[in-house]
């Protein structure tokens, strides 16, 4: 059994070696992108219920982001959406046979977690420009700067370790289960990996809504900290 | 453990990627088609709100129409019966007019149809004297009386002024019957002596002089008769009536 940390190069692309957890994301961003291509076709003011479960998608995620963010969800809507979606199917991907989630290695959830990170600061500086971003790390006060700073690092390396050591574990487990165990014996914690790799997937977004909600409401010139 | 960096830049890549081609083809025209939805919806809310302001609108005129419709009515109610009352009087009226013509005629037509009937009763009571006259003619001495006339014949004669009876050169004398003819000799030179000179008398009988004798001839005109005293008394009632 190979090591669930092990992320051998499958193939080289120029300078680039490409791991399985790359090929895997290709083949999620194909099937995401196939399906959004193929269901979007044919949108009508009277909804299909294909149409309308797409729909009842997009409400829940614009809901959330209302409800988390206390604003109004367009700007937002397709880096939240698009993280969650993302998560949830590179988790639920463990359901086809051979198929590791790429969300169960380092380096995917380190994008993901730099992707926020970064999210943060163009949303931050968006609201309210460099000055008003860079002013939000003095609040309350010029002594916090330090830690507020130390902050920004701690909790994007907080979303890390979170979907990394959920996704991870999950998969190790099952696979020293299956080591031990005959054929039907890990379908009790492949379901319990299901259920984690999907609220791991709602944790992940959320929280990645509400540091940017923190960033925008606190660089906002008409700051209002009780929405943040 | 060790992280390899090329592989978490691509997976960034990768994610932004999925991100653009996810807003592109996914949530933007889900997200369009829920917003056109919203507005069509609103649009219909707003159309029918509109519609149903205008049905409102639409029914207090309706109200207005029927109130109207309500006071036409009474005016028109007011207007038939004061021509009702116009129409009833004017027939009253009519009537009361008619009832007097008819009054008035019934009035003149019963006055006439007295008239006529007093006229008739006059001619019956005329008609029923003569023929009681005639009876009683009948059941007198018929020389005897009509020599009692031709002596008051003469007389009345004789106090007629002397140029009308001395101006007679022809005279009838009309007798009820016949004369016999000693009579009439006797009764021409009488005649004659009372008229004082030649006059050519002639003899004629008429039934309706009842009794007694008529004289005729030139300006003269002697009636010694019932008849002549049933004439004289028929136009005295008539007079008096």
């Amino acid at each position: 059994m190979t090591s669930p940390l092990a992320n051998p190069v499958l193939f080289h692309l120029g300078p680039l070696g490409i791991t399985a957890p790359v090929v895997v994301t290709w083949a999620i961003m194909l099937a995401l992108s196939l399906g959004a291509v193929l269901l979007t076709r044919r949108l009508a003011l009277l909804p299909s219920r294909t149409q309308a479960l797409l729909e009842l998608l997009v409400e829940a995620v614009d809901a959330q982001i209302r409800d988390t963010m206390r604003t109004e969800p367009t700007p937002y809507r397709a880096f939240i959406g698009t993280l969650f979606v993302f998560i949830f199917t590179a988790n639920w991907s463990t359901l086809v046979p051979g198929i590791e989630p790429p969300t169960a290695h380092l380096e995917t959830d380190a994008a993901l977690a730099l992707l926020v990170f970064l999210a943060v600061i163009v949303f931050g500086i968006r609201a309210g420009g460099v000055r008003g971003y860079l002013a939000s790390f003095a609040t309350p006060s010029a002594f916090m700067i330090p830690l507020n700073f130390a902050e920004s690092l701690t909790r994007t390396f907080s979303l890390l370790v979170r979907l990394f050591g959920n996704v991870m574990s999950g998969v190790f487990v099952v696979g020293i289960v299956l080591s031990l165990a005959g054929l039907l014996v890990p379908i009790p914690l492949m379901a319990l990996d299901l259920l984690t790799g999907a609220v791991q997937a709602y944790i992940f977004a959320v929280l990645a809504m509400v540091f940017i909600a923190q960033a925008v409401g606190e660089t906002k010139p008409d700051n209002d900290r009780s929405d943040a | 453990m060790s992280i390899d960096f090329g592989t978490l830049a691509l997976q960034a890549v990768n994610v932004l990627i999925l991100i653009w081609l996810l807003q592109r083809f996914f949530w933007r025209p889900v997200a369009a088609i829920i917003a056109q939805r919203r507005a069509a919806a609103q649009a219909m809310l707003d159309d029918a709100a509109k519609r149903q302001a205008e049905a409102e609108a639409q029914m207090a005129g309706i109200e207005q129409v029927r109130a109207g419709f309500a006071q036409e009515r009474a005016a028109i109610l007011a207007a038939a019966q004061a021509e009702a009352a116009s129409l009833r009087a004017a027939a009253e009226a009519e009537a009361a007019s008619a009832a007097k013509a008819l009054e008035a005629a019934t009035r003149v037509r019963l006055s006439a149809e007295e008239k006529t009937a007093m006229a008739a009763l006059r001619g019956e009571a005329a008609e029923l004297a003569v023929r009681i006259a005639g009876r009683l003619v009948a059941r007198l001495d018929a020389p005897a009386l009509r020599a009692a006339f031709l002596d008051s014949t003469l007389r009345e004669l004789a106090t007629l002024p002397a140029e009308l009876r001395q101006g007679v050169r022809v005279l009838t004398v009309t007798s009820p019957a016949p004369l016999p003819p000693e009579e009439q000799t006797a009764c021409a030179a009488r005649l004659r002596t009372a008229l004082g000179g030649e006059v050519a008398i002639s003899f004629a009988a008429d039934p309706a002089v009842l009794a007694g004798l008529e004289l005729a001839g030139g300006a003269l005109s002697l009636r010694n008769s019932w008849r002549a005293d049933l004439e004289r008394l028929r136009a005295e009632l008539d007079h008096a009536a």
